[in-house]
């Protein structure tokens, strides 16, 4: 199967699951106790005028019309209007959208920078301090609540350091940039990772833990391969082994599981952004959830799942690439 | 037969040691070899006799928790010798370096460049994920970098070693990456060298794309990069069809003589040696208990377990004729289950009262270089003090002593835990 | 199913492990913990009002720490700074509305396993069929239902859990408490509390992470010689997965399940924390009314952390016991 293939494959598959998780979000919807109309007027209004909303809103239409008129929207980027605010959701979800993919990008960031040396020494000097202080650290690591290692973290850096602020987010990374290009000052962008850098550590620690205990021991399997030997024995400097051979190939694993635990980076992304009060698309959720506003609910969760199927795309993509087996199956 | 009679290299007293959680195993002790240049060295024995950590002891392979516990291991390189006598008098003997002496980044530098290896299967020796023309060229690469500064042995024995942050601006940068284009087209004439065709289209190809044999080829090529003053092939047709075989041993055979290098041959496959090699070690149990030139050993051989060996190879000539493996088990070499009588006492079929004592190694008759590990060379069999039969116990008793590692990362010799004689020869001639 | 050999790779794992033991120990310790709560609490987690004699919550044994109260005097309310001690009767200090910590610890821990458990088993209960299912009959039977899992793994857990709980309702469900039914602990709560929502939540959540292991089993089951033979001679499908392709997916089955505890007490944790849980018996939800005192009482919201590192940190090392031993390979982990 050439690349080509293999990716439009992928694709197929990932509108099929966009499909899935339209059909699921509406059925919620549907299925979720109470009048609509409720949630958007006070309930002692007059029938007329919940008729009228309700025939606005589409809410009269039969459940197909109503599922189907969905769809038609959701294809030109039309995801309605939220009950409670009654702006339109794409353009409530596109201005808390930066926020999180700041969150998320930054942690990744914070994971993969120390995860993997920190798996490679633990592997290379096995049951030495190092190793045992890294493995140490990821099984506290994947065990601990991030909202608790959050709280936690406030209260030693923040509360009795003093050394980060304990919430919000004055400043976009964009802006902060654009300031620093226009005024040379680089005052915005300090102020954005101070802001940052707390929650990117709350959001980054599992997967940093994740990665190492997964580095860690593909490298040990790795490392017993006759081919580690025979690279070994051309004479290759040690650090083009380690990483170039055997990382490389250790790569392959982590990538599936890393894949398959992005559902868990999103889902500490909206508990990191509810502990710190970070303006992104997670702290919208449950403020949506709590206000039952179930066209802002739907969206959210369709851009998450679009999101999400797009990164597995993206994932699948290096997978293959790393793994020149993939696309010859 | 070549007749240079100069070393390259000279291994006096090496023992190799894995320390288990099953006790200490002596995987090759007090061992004894001379291989001279230009010369194809072959060592055989059965599984488990200690062949392979010899190889990978020369090449320091030796990985935790083995271990060259002593011995020297001299290699005749004049350059080397000069560059470390300064700081590592003690280690230089003449144009002789002793390569348990000398620094372990000084010796890895030797690899590729003074010694390669070719493995036993080529398919689990290539890595899966890059292209084979890559990995020959990371070979090529190793002695260009090496040769490339004019005071490189000197250089090589103090510089730095590539370091982390070379690698990751190396991801970065195009430029600095590892392996330069020269190398890469080297490559290409490498596999051209070894009978690959379209070594262009090739080299760009994965391992899985490729036969067991082709691969092989590429190993061998890979091995030749460096231009290696030894190369070592462990098992290098074992694992291949037995046409394939002979085609690899031609293959080694025309190298040799067009590039006049040394190589140290490994197999259990009598034939093979009986094909290639100029001089043989038997070994068994760890030890060398024959050695001397490819007559001394077919012809004249002492040691009866090289007389058993021989025995096994299926006799064409005669009709119907059998193998005849030599009864009993390799024996355990748990440190605490070795008494010190001599190893092979309990499946001879010679064993004396003398063979209670570990015999030393003697000259025998032969070529100059003759020498045997049993009392035989210097009396004969004496029926009036033969062991009973049954002296050490039921022959065919399994040898469950030695049990497959338990821990999951350690690279004991797999080998040794098989108990029974290899199919000897058979193949190849 | 459990053969000698397994028992005895447990056996030795377990011996050399010195993690192994340590994560059954504290495993041990939280469940009787968590059993004989009743017994073991010194007050009644729900009494409020547990206060010192300025009216703040006492902190944990062994610290004391400066604070400050209002009190009227001779010019109007004034400004009064003071010690706060801890008081010998609460081990581990009171939180904001005066609760016993030590005591709602216990009771979290309850809460936590229960369902931690009862999550488990349902996730495994729907997710094991469903998977055994889809790998042995193979096909487009298979193909429909890997792509309704694909579906549901496109759902971060928490989030997909948050949507359902706003579809449900939250919900508790009070089980009659044996151990105060019997007389043995008086003034304790009489029900403990099963917060139903979540619990069926965290299973609809993840019982596909069963339906993956379950599925691969069984279609490496499938082709084994035995399941053929007993196919030929003329065993019915429902009898050949019962009884042959279970046992032998039981294994990672197993193993699966123990870090899925893990994974839902996390859930569960993270679900009471942003106030979706059913129950105020949760860690969850006391670290979240402590995080509003972390200047004036750091402990409200340290304490129940603690217990949550400390029991998915034991389960972990089951978990990665069971996973030596056995060397099952499972693919994914669930987390939060």
């Amino acid at each position: 199967m050439s690349y080509a293939k293999f990716l439009v494959k992928r694709i197929l598959q990932g509108v099929f699951v966009v499909w899935g998780v339209v059909t699921v979000t509406f059925a919620l919807r549907a299925a979720a106790p109470g009048d609509p109309v409720n949630l958007i007027v006070d309930p002692g209004a007059s029938p007329e005028l919940r008729e009228q909303i309700r025939r606005e809103v589409g809410l009269d239409q039969p459940l197909y019309v109503q599922y189907l008129e969905y769809l038609q929207g959701l294809v030109v980027g039309d995801l309605g209007f939220s009950y409670q605010s009654r702006r339109d959701v794409s353009i409530m979800i596109a201005e808390r959208l930066p926020a999180t993919l700041e969150l998320a990008i930054a942690a990744t960031i914070v994971a993969v920078v120390i995860a993997i040396p920190l798996g490679v020494v633990s592997a290379t000097r096995r049951h030495e301090p190092a190793d045992y202080g890294a493995t140490l650290f990821s099984l506290v690591g994947i065990s601990t609540p991030n909202f608790w290692l959050g709280i936690m973290l406030i209260l030693v850096l923040s509360v009795q350091i003093g050394l980060f602020p304990v919430s919000g987010r004055p400043v976009s990374f964009t802006d902060a940039v654009v300031s620093l290009v226009t005024t040379g000052y680089a005052h915005d962008l300090v102020t954005w990772l101070r802001h940052i850098a707390l929650p990117a550590i709350t959001l980054g620690t599992y997967f940093t833990a994740l990665i190492t205990r997964l580095t860690r021991s593909g490298m040990l399997d790795e490392l017993g391969k006759p081919y580690v030997t025979a690279t070994e024995a051309k004479g290759l400097p040690g650090v083009l082994i380690r990483y170039k051979h055997v990382l490389r190939n250790t790569m392959i694993p982590i990538v599936t599981v890393l894949g398959l635990q992005l559902g868990t980076l999103i889902g500490g992304a909206v508990i990191t952004e509810a502990v710190f009060n970070w303006p992104g698309l997670g702290s919208r959720l449950i403020s949506a959830i709590y206000a039952v506003d179930w066209p802002l609910i739907q969206g959210i969760i369709i851009v998450i799942g679009v999101g999400f199927v797009c990164i597995n795309i993206l994932v699948d993509s290096i997978y293959a690439y790393l793994n020149p087996r993939v696309t010859d199956e | 037969m070549s007749e240079s009679t100069e070393a390259l290299l000279r291994v006096e007293g090496l023992s190799t040691r894995f320390f288990t959680e099953q006790g200490q195993v002596n995987a090759v002790s007090d061992l004894d070899l001379r291989i001279d240049r230009g010369d194809v060295y072959g060592i055989v024995g059965e599984s488990g006799s200690g062949k392979s950590v010899t190889a990978r002891s020369i090449m320091d392979l030796i990985e935790s928790p083995g271990e060259i516990t002593s011995g020297e291991i001299w290699y005749r390189n004049g350059e080397l010798a000069a560059a470390v006598e300064d700081d590592h008098g003690h280690a230089v003997d003449g144009s002789f370096v002793d390569l348990l002496e000398i620094p372990e980044r000084v010796r890895r530098s030797l690899r590729g460049t003074s010694f390669s290896m070719i493995f036993q299967d080529p398919e689990s020796s290539f890595n899966p994920s890059l292209t084979v023309g890559e990995q020959l060229a990371e070979a090529v690469e190793v002695q260009r970098r090496a040769s490339a500064n004019p005071r490189s042995t000197r250089a090589r024995t103090r510089s730095e070693e590539y370091s982390l942050g070379s690698f990751v601006l190396s991801t970065m940068l195009p430029s600095k990456r590892y392996v330069s284009e020269e190398s890469r087209e080297r490559a290409i004439s490498l596999l051209e060298l070894v009978g690959i065709p379209d070594p262009v289209e090739r080299a760009d190809e994965y391992p899985h794309e490729y036969s067991g044999g082709m691969l092989q080829r590429a190993m061998i090529a890979q091995a030749l990069a460096g231009e290696p003053d030894l190369l070592i092939a462990d098992e290098p047709t074992t694992a291949l069809d037995v046409t394939i075989q002979a085609q690899i041993l031609d293959l080694l055979d025309e190298l040799k003589r067009e590039t006049g290098m040394t190589i140290l041959l490994i197999t259990h496959n009598l034939g093979v040696i009986a094909r290639m090699c100029d001089r043989v070690g038997v070994m068994y149990a760890g030890e060398i208990v024959e050695r001397g030139t490819l007559a001394d050993v077919f012809d004249d051989h002492v040691h009866p377990y090289t007389h058993g060996l021989l025995g096994s190879i299926p006799d064409v000539e005669r009709a119907g004729g059998r193998l005849e493996p030599i009864p009993g088990n390799v024996p355990s070499l748990l440190d605490r289950e070795m008494g010190d009588r001599c190893r092979f006492a309990d499946r001879c079929p010679k064993a004396m009262e003398d063979c209670l004592s570990h015999p030393p190694e003697v000259d025998a008759e032969g070529s100059d270089h003759h020498a045997v590990r049993c009392v035989l060379a210097e009396r004969s069999y004496d029926e009036s003090r033969a062991l009973p039969d049954d002296y050490f116990g039921e022959p065919d008793r399994p040898a469950e002593a030695v049990d497959e590692p338990q821990s999951d990362d350690e690279p004991l010799p797999a080998e040794r835990t098989q108990p029974t004689l290899e199919d000897a020869g058979g193949d190849g001639s | 199913m459990i053969s000698d050999r397994l028992k005895a790779n447990l056996k030795r794992e377990f011996d050399r492990s010195l993690m192994a033991k340590l994560g059954l120990a504290i495993a041990i310790v939280i469940l009787l913990l968590a059993t004989f709560a009743p017994i073991l609490a010194t007050h009644n987690p729900t009494t409020t009002g547990q206060f010192d004699e300025h009216g703040n919550s006492y902190p944990p044994w062994g610290v004391t720490h400066e604070t400050h109260t209002w009190e009227d005097g001779d010019d109007g309310r004034e400004r009064i700074s003071y010690t706060a001690e801890p008081s010998p009767d609460h081990y581990l200090g009171t939180n904001n509305i005066g609760q016993d910590v030590f005591s709602r610890l216990l009771y979290g821990a309850r809460t936590s396993l229960l369902v931690g458990l009862i999550g488990t088993g349902l996730a495994a209960a729907v997710g094991v069929p469903f998977g055994l299912i889809s790998g042995y009959y193979g096909g487009r039977i298979d193909d429909s239902m890997m792509r309704i899992a694909d579906v549901m793994l496109a759902f971060p857990s928490l989030v997909l859990a948050i949507a359902l709980i706003g579809v449900f309702g939250r919900s508790e469900q009070f089980i009659p408490d044996p151990i105060v039914m019997a007389g043995f602990a008086d003034g304790m709560p009489e029900y403990a509390v099963l917060p139903g929502t979540v619990t069926l939540v965290v299973a609809l959540v993840n019982w596909v992470w069963f339906a993956r292991v379950a599925r691969g089993e069984a279609m490496s089951v499938r082709s084994e010689e035995y399941v053929k033979a007993a196919r030929s001679l003329g065993a019915n499908n429902r009898t050949i997965l019962v009884k042959h392709v279970l046992p032998n997916s039981l294994t990672p089955i197993i193993v699966l399940a123990t870090i899925q505890v893990a994974a839902i007490i996390l859930l569960e944790s993270a679900l009471s924390y942003l106030g979706f849980s059913g129950t105020t018996l949760s860690w969850g939800y006391e670290i979240q009314q402590g995080q509003d005192y972390l200047a004036t009482a750091w402990w409200i919201a340290t304490v129940p952390g603690i217990g949550i590192v400390l029991a998915v940190i034991s389960i972990n090392l089951l978990g990665d016991w069971l996973r030596d031993s056995l060397d099952p390979n499972i693919g994914g982990e669930g987390g939060v």
